[in-house]
């Protein structure tokens, strides 16, 4: 399903990738340095990439995962496979506590300065020893204008009687389930029974009021108002934004999830230097901006700003969800507890 | 005899390697436990056995058996006319008539689905239509409930039921049928009487094949489904990906293989019974 469509967008990124590498062979004399990148498809401008393997006369492989799973997966098998990887927030935690990744030398990463101050030491990495921020974004309410008449400032208003039938869920068990405990003032990451059975029985209220649980397509059920009302992620609703323009997007003032894709190495990588380098090169003002205005992301880099396209700059949607940066809390690694979210979670789907 | 052997070999590795491996990880790991961290741990348990026998989860087994048993029983009711009306035709038109039939199946099936979220959704086409034609003025939910299921699921394995039964019905002698008629029978009792009972393995073969498909589908209730009903497949999807526990998505595929396995062979069990039973008669 979801993962066919990825794979597929993940062929037509290769074939691309591909093409530009072996045009600039024939250019550039002696055999060129390979970029092993692991990462979700579409994550990049290829404009960036390749002045990337202009600049250092290299050759980038992107080859692509559909979710940290299967990111995990292929490390544990033989990460040396790869130099630059892109586990997201939690990931990150179990690939630390698994020792799968390497130190990253900050010397070599001097661009990484530029990112803004609260994505420098996210709770899942504090001393960002091995990873850095690259994509973020934050869970809130998307709602369209013509329907929902009263502002949904509190993630109460999804329960609301009148939305029955019409709200969307992440098809997420952390995002949804965290929700919820936020909802009761509590952490997105307890692990207490109690607080998650009261929070899964408080979404037990809330099932059957819901459309659908989405994240692949979520983008299209608001763009043609199938949903009125839901849970999503900043950077999605600022692209349903821009094709639909009834919707509008808040943050609950109860607190909400945040999240990241990283960059990091994996342990062993055969082109640590060229990998730095790398990550040191997308952090460069510039090359963020050019690449942020095509993965239509919140840049988190400060020195960008200058660069960044009015429209850019101006999406009211990226405004509120880089003000609200500091009410999000990040998911981290649950461990043990994740079979009991699991079970809450099949529950219900299931309606039982 | 010695070179058919030495024929049949790569065939024997083929198979070794694609089915009879993989397989045997499967039930290898479905004994497995797992860290917190999601990796397997072989220390030799049937606590993932255990656990399938929880109300939540044989409630989700009763489901999908529920889901398979309809989506089977709409199959021959839609396939068996089709196939029919295609053995029917003149002989040339036939090709085509089977061509048409599977045309869909050179379309990867995902986007077929998003097509149906297309027709059905609430801005859709099918909405829209009904709209401007005036009979309704509100649309209407036809996606994202247990209904959309249905028409996705019975969509997607139609060709699985119309193929065998037209091949059954192309081999019907016809000239029973015609005795039949000149023996002073109605088309429908011919039909009750000498076509059904002659095209009764091509009507069990599409049985077979849509409904071991169906029990292991996931992508519709995903899609067309909103995701909300929770069938086999999406509960083992579930254990892979978010849950990070193969052994016990294994045990779920071990058994949903067994449960498959024991329902054929009583399936045909009963099918040769009730033959047997008829040529007595």
């Amino acid at each position: 399903m979801k993962k066919l469509f990825i794979l597929l967008s993940a062929l037509l990124v290769l074939a691309v990738a591909g093409c530009g590498g072996d045009s600039k062979q024939s250019t550039s004399g002696g055999e060129p340095q390979v970029l092993n990148l692991y990462s979700w498809a579409d994550n990049f401008d290829p404009a960036v990439i390749e002045k990337f393997e202009k600049t250092y006369n290299c050759r980038v492989n992107y080859d692509v995962f559909a979710n940290n799973e299967e990111l995990l997966a292929k490390i544990q098998a033989g990460g040396a496979l790869y130099d630059v990887i892109q586990p997201s927030d939690y990931m990150v935690t179990t690939m630390r506590k698994l020792g799968l990744l390497e130190e990253l030398d900050k010397k070599a990463l001097p661009n990484t300065q530029n990112l803004v101050a609260d994505l420098r030491s996210p709770s899942f990495d504090p001393e960002g020893k091995h990873s850095v921020v690259y994509a973020w974004g934050i869970t809130g309410i998307i709602y369209n204008k013509k329907y929902v008449k009263e502002i949904p400032e509190t993630w109460s208003a999804l329960w609301k009687p009148e939305y029955r039938g019409r709200v969307i869920l992440l098809n997420d068990n952390r995002e949804v389930i965290g929700m919820a405990l936020k909802k009761h003032g509590r952490s997105n990451n307890s692990t207490d029974p109690a607080a998650v059975k009261e929070a899964v029985d408080d979404l037990k209220q809330l099932a059957p009021h819901v459309l659908a649980f989405d994240t692949d397509t979520i983008k299209q059920k608001f763009i043609a108002e199938e949903a009125w009302i839901g849970t999503i992620w900043s950077g999605d609703a600022s692209f349903v934004y821009k094709e639909n323009k009834d919707v509008a997007f808040l943050v609950p003032k109860e607190g909400t999830t945040i999240w990241a894709d990283t960059l990091a190495i994996p342990k062993g990588a055969k082109h640590k230097e060229l990998a730095h380098k790398f990550i040191n090169f997308l952090y460069d003002p510039k090359i963020s901006a050019q690449n942020y205005e095509y993965i239509g992301y919140s840049d988190p880099n400060e020195k960008a700003v200058p660069y960044h396209s009015k429209e850019y700059n101006d999406d009211p949607i990226l405004k509120v969800g880089a003000a609200a940066i500091a009410s999000g809390e990040w998911l981290t690694d649950i461990g043990p507890a994740l079979p009991m979210y699991d079970r809450y979670w099949t529950e219900l789907k299931t309606g039982k | 005899m010695k070179n058919g052997k030495f024929l049949i070999a790569p065939l024997l590795l083929w198979l070794g390697i694609f089915f009879a491996i993989p397989l045997l990880i499967v039930v290898v790991v479905s004994f497995a436990g797992r860290t917190p961290y999601g990796q397997v741990i072989f220390n030799w348990t049937l606590e993932n056995y255990v656990r399938f026998f929880e109300p939540l989860y044989l409630s989700i087994f009763a489901d999908t058996l529920w889901v398979a048993v309809l989506t089977t029983v709409f199959t021959i009711i839609l396939g068996y006319p089709l196939a029919y009306y295609i053995a029917q035709l003149p002989k040339k038109w036939q090709q085509p008539g089977l061509i048409l039939v599977m045309i869909p199946f050179w379309i990867n099936f995902l986007i077929r689905s998003f097509a149906w979220v297309i027709i059905l959704r609430s801005q859709g086409v099918l909405n829209t239509l009904l709209i401007k034609l005036g009979f309704i003025t509100a649309p209407l939910q036809l996606l994202y409930n247990d209904t959309a299921v249905m028409v996705g699921m019975v969509y997607s394995l139609l060709p699985f039921m119309v193929l065998p039964i037209y091949v059954s019905l192309e081999q019907l002698d016809r000239r029973l049928l015609e005795a039949a008629y000149d023996l002073g029978a109605t088309p429908f009792t011919a039909f009750r009487k000498i076509t059904l009972p002659l095209t009764l393995s091509g009507i069990s073969e599409g049985t077979i094949l849509v409904f071991i498909s169906s029990l292991g589908m996931f992508i519709v209730p995903e899609i067309m489904g909103g995701a909300k009903a929770a069938l086999v497949g999406n509960l083992i999807q579930n254990q892979f990906l978010s849950a990070r526990n193969w052994p016990f998505g294994s045990a779920l595929s071990i058994v949903l293989a067994i449960l498959s396995l024991v329902l054929i062979t009583i399936y045909y069990k009963a099918l040769a019974a009730g033959k047997g039973g008829g040529k007595d008669a």
